[in-house]
């Protein structure tokens, strides 16, 4: 068996080649993803750093890790993905072979065992390329890290020869895993197809895919309409998981889609012979149309959904800060500045907040009997309770913010899901001295980024640290006065930065944006580019098959170039299928949003990424198909028609 | 109308048929566009007989080649194979029968063209699990006359040479029963009069029993027996009859 295994391997290389193509990209991008995350694990703070220094270098390590995490996700279910949709059509092509293998006495363990040690050969040979691979990998994404400011420019990934065996075993699980489902069904495979070309075309549409596409689209949904209230963790991962699922979900049943599809293209028939070709062989080459769409659905869907959900995310964090806030400009200065605010005309209420340079420690629970203690450097802001709840509508889930004097703090927003409780206490460290402090009440949570973990009453900082710090002043204009004329008042008393609260909370969610597209090039820069290979690969696999079809189409009179023409054609088709489903994910992704308190205002559609996608897809669709097609059509056409499988 | 047996004279009338189909209906589809591809046919082919099966297009020649080897199953009746009753036997005992008992021929060779012609003779038994000793596959392509082509893949070799080598591995397990789907159909005539001869000396050499479908009255000449199928039932039956006679028939079949 392995040596035969080994003899068709070697003979359809061509066919295997791309299979093998996927196995070792994936095997890379996992790799690099890995080692990278493995990176993360071990801070490299250059000697004499200071304290405060340190613990936010500490910090970024840690804020990234859970960002490389979701990209070692991603690759994984990309890799498994690509490789299982690019098997399930290299399977299918050989479906005649398989088919005589059982007319000859094969049983269907036989063959079931063939296509699994291609598996393993497969698994085993890509994971040695996706080794190598690896390492470029990983300096992209290290240059990509440190690029997008996540980690200081001193960060370096992590060598461990334990990747080495994970990366084989990584190669040789995902090509297994695969390829059971295409070995499973190719076990089924009825002697008879041998002798006539029959069955294979006849139910594409198993009751697996059925099953499969069913549940991810039923999961699909249960995620979107858990979407609309969740901080920015949330929504990345149930964007990721929505993107993710939507897109095996539609794949799986894209067989039914497709030829749908391609009858919403019966139009283009009329204009010609050529687009009725195309047309045709669009509905009847199913199996193909499928396996190149499938990877095109997930990177659209991806990087849509993704795109546009961190995109809503943040503009309905920035509604939702705008909300709470009662007031009509911010001012920012620092503490001393501030001061002089509420003595300008014209200014009912001024609620300043101070962002604290000390170091606070709490006990979180997250279960009734797991408990750990942990510092914040950052976020801790203070306040006067009473000038902050003139210009804020938000109130403590527990407790109330009257309560914020002497000895006390409150939980913010960014701590409401850690299980602070009220009641307990908080090591306070202010500069060299070390106070303890009472939780008095908890803040809920919001769907900010980076909300503030904690408040702490203003007198609580010495007077030197007031007069320093950095200071975000909101200003409650009195009835009656023009807001234009007390901003020009303040710019005058040359405060500080005047902004009207809503450019201000652009601001915000602005530089959210900004951190939003580093994210996404962390998590999807790589994982674009194996989709991208995918589709072109399914593509080449699916021309170079199809020699005979050609050479049969140009002895029926068709030219070479009609033929190509024709080709590209259909690939246009299949490309405007892959970028419509993929599409449709990406709305769905959004879909929760639509029903949250902004509704439609906050949705973040990236239409200038849309229109890249749209234009590049197209481009090397029909780049590839043109090039493979004309491959395809060197060959004189009587060889080939005449020529035996 | 049944034809107990399909040969004159050479084997004792008491052998058990190496194939036989007993009152088999096959339709495709079902209600009003159901087509009877098979309409009641009886037929037995004992071993040492070579039986041709001809008619027009769309008779049910290849049903029912398909549904005597159990490559597909009957709506109807009963189909023993090699003294084993398959009319519903399960996917397991059918692959064993396969290694056993039958061998097939295509029109179009089918052989795997990842292999050299020696692999390919090999393979079935092979995944029978049957070890055959090198000399014994090489016996085999000496018996068609490629003996030194053993190393040569199916495209290095013409028409008439792989059908050599589909024979040849057709018959290294020596099979109860072959049958052969349009075997001259893509030769010329001088590789398809090699083929036949060969399939003769099967017959006669070692007893087997040979299911033909043809279109072609000179390879249907060639068997013992030429019956006729038309809309799914037998029509006729030759025993013994030139090519020209076959050919009239089935003008008459057609016209």
């Amino acid at each position: 068996m392995w040596r035969m295994s080994w003899s068709t391997f070697r003979e359809r290389w061509t066919l295997f080649a791309g299979a093998l193509l996927t196995v070792a990209f994936g095997v890379a991008l996992v790799q690099a993803s890995v080692m990278v995350t493995l990176g993360t694990g071990r801070p490299r703070i250059p000697a004499g750093t200071p304290a405060a220094e340190a613990a936010r270098i500490r910090d970024a390590y840690e804020g990234v890790a859970s960002l490389l995490g979701m990209t070692v996700m991603l690759s994984c279910f990309l890799a498994v993905f690509i490789v299982g949709s690019t098997f399930a059509f290299t399977v299918a092509q050989r479906r005649a072979d398989l088919a005589l293998l059982r007319t000859l006495g094969g049983s269907r363990r036989q063959v079931m065992t063939l296509l699994l040690a291609e598996a393993v050969i497969l698994g085993l040979l890509g994971s040695l390329g996706g080794i190598a691979l690896g390492v470029p990998f990983m300096w992209i994404q290290t240059w990509l890290l440190t690029g997008t400011g996540f980690v200081p420019d001193a960060f370096a990934p992590v060598w461990d020869n334990g990747v080495l065996i994970a990366s084989v075993s990584v190669g040789i699980g995902m090509a297994l895993s695969g390829s059971l489902a295409a070995a499973l069904r190719a076990a089924r495979v009825r002697p008879l197809e041998a002798l006539r070309d029959i069955g294979g075309a006849a139910r594409v549409m198993t009751f697996g895919r059925w099953l499969w596409g069913g549940t991810m689209l039923l999961a699909t949904g249960a995620m979107v309409s858990a979407q609309g209230s969740v901080d920015f963790l949330g929504a990345l991962m149930i964007a990721l998981g929505v993107s993710l699922c939507g897109s095996v979900g539609l794949s799986a049943l894209s067989p039914l889609v497709v030829p749908l599809a391609g009858h919403l293209l019966r139009p283009l028939a009329r204009f010609g012979p050529l687009a009725e070709l195309a047309q045709a062989n669009l509905r009847d080459g199913r199996r193909r149309a499928a396996a190149t769409a499938a990877p095109m659905i997930a990177l659209v869907a991806l990087l849509v959904g993704l795109t546009a959900m961190l995109g809503t995310q943040a503009n309905a964090a920035g509604a939702d800060v705008r909300r709470d806030i009662l007031g009509q400009l911010v001012v920012t200065s620092t503490g001393a500045d501030a001061e002089r605010i509420a003595s300008v005309p014209g200014v009912e209420a001024a609620s300043t907040a101070l962002t604290a340079d000390i170091a606070l420690t709490v006990t979180h629970r997250e279960a009734p009997d797991e408990r750990y203690r942990m510092t914040y450097q950052s976020g801790i802001v203070a306040i006067d309770p009473d000038a902050y709840q003139r210009t804020h509508r938000r109130r403590p889930v527990s407790g109330s913010l009257d309560a914020l004097r002497g000895r006390a703090v409150v939980a913010g927003p960014g701590v409401a899901e850690t299980g602070v409780r009220r009641g307990s206490s908080a090591v306070a460290r202010i500069g060299d001295r070390t106070t303890t402090l009472k939780v008095v009440a908890r803040m809920p949570a919001t769907m900010e980024n980076n909300s503030d973990a904690f408040l702490v009453p203003r007198d609580l900082l010495p007077p030197a640290a007031v007069a320093s710090a950095r200071a975000e002043t909101v200003v409650k204009v009195a009835p009656g006065t023009p807001v234009a004329a007390v901003a020009d008042r303040l710019r005058a008393a040359r405060v500080g930065k005047v902004e009207t609260v809503d450019r201000w909370v652009a601001a915000r969610v602005a530089e959210q944006q900004e951190q939003n597209d580093g994210v996404m090039i962390v998590l999807m820069g790589l994982a674009a580019v194996y989709a991208v290979v995918a589709v072109i690969n399914a593509m080449v696999i699916a021309g170079t098959e199809r020699r005979r079809e050609f050479a049969v189409a140009r002895l029926t009179g068709l030219s070479r170039r009609q033929v190509v023409r024709s080709a590209l054609l259909e690939s246009c088709g299949v490309t405007l299928i892959g970028i419509s489903l993929g599409l449709l994910v990406a709305t769905a992704a959004l879909g929760g949003f639509l029903f949250g308190p902004s509704g439609t205002e906050i949705l973040a559609v990236p239409w200038r990424l849309i229109a890249a996608l749209v234009a590049g897809a197209f481009a090397i669709s029909a780049l590839t198909s043109v090039l493979t097609t004309r491959a395809a059509t060197r060959v004189p056409p009587v060889a080939l028609a005449a020529a035996r499988e | 109308m049944t034809f107990p047996s399909a040969q004159t004279g050479a084997p004792p009338a008491v052998a058990p048929p190496a194939v036989e189909l007993q009152s088999v209906a096959k339709r495709y589809g079902s209600g009003e566009t159901a087509v009877r591809a098979l309409d009641g046919v009886s037929i037995a082919f004992p071993p040492g007989t070579w039986t041709a099966v001809m008619g027009p297009s769309g008779s049910g020649k290849s049903t029912l080649l398909h549904c005597a080897a159990g490559l597909d199953r009957v709506t109807e009746g009963r189909v023993v194979l090699a003294g084993r009753d398959i009319t519903h036997a399960s996917e397991r005992v059918l692959t064993d029968l396969r290694r056993r008992a039958l061998g097939f021929v295509f029109q179009n060779f089918n052989l795997v063209g990842a292999l050299t012609a020696e692999q390919n003779v090999a393979l079935p038994p092979r995944l029978a699990g049957v070890r055959v000793g090198r000399q014994q596959i090489r016996a085999a392509l000496e018996d068609v006359g490629l003996g030194d082509r053993g190393r040569h893949r199916p495209r290095e070799l013409s028409g008439g040479q792989q059908q050599r080598v589909a024979i040849a591995r057709a018959m290294v397990t020596r099979p109860a029963v072959l049958f052969a789907d349009e075997p001259t159909g893509a030769l010329d005539s001088r590789s398809a009069r090699t083929v036949l001869g060969l399939m003769r000396r099967m017959v006669d050499g070692a007893g087997q029993c040979v299911v033909m479908v043809t279109h072609d009255p000179v390879a249907a000449a060639a068997a013992d027996a030429v019956v006729f199928l038309r809309d799914g039932r037998l029509v006729d039956r030759l025993a013994g009859a030139s090519a020209r006679e076959v050919a009239d028939r089935l003008a008459t079949l057609e016209g």
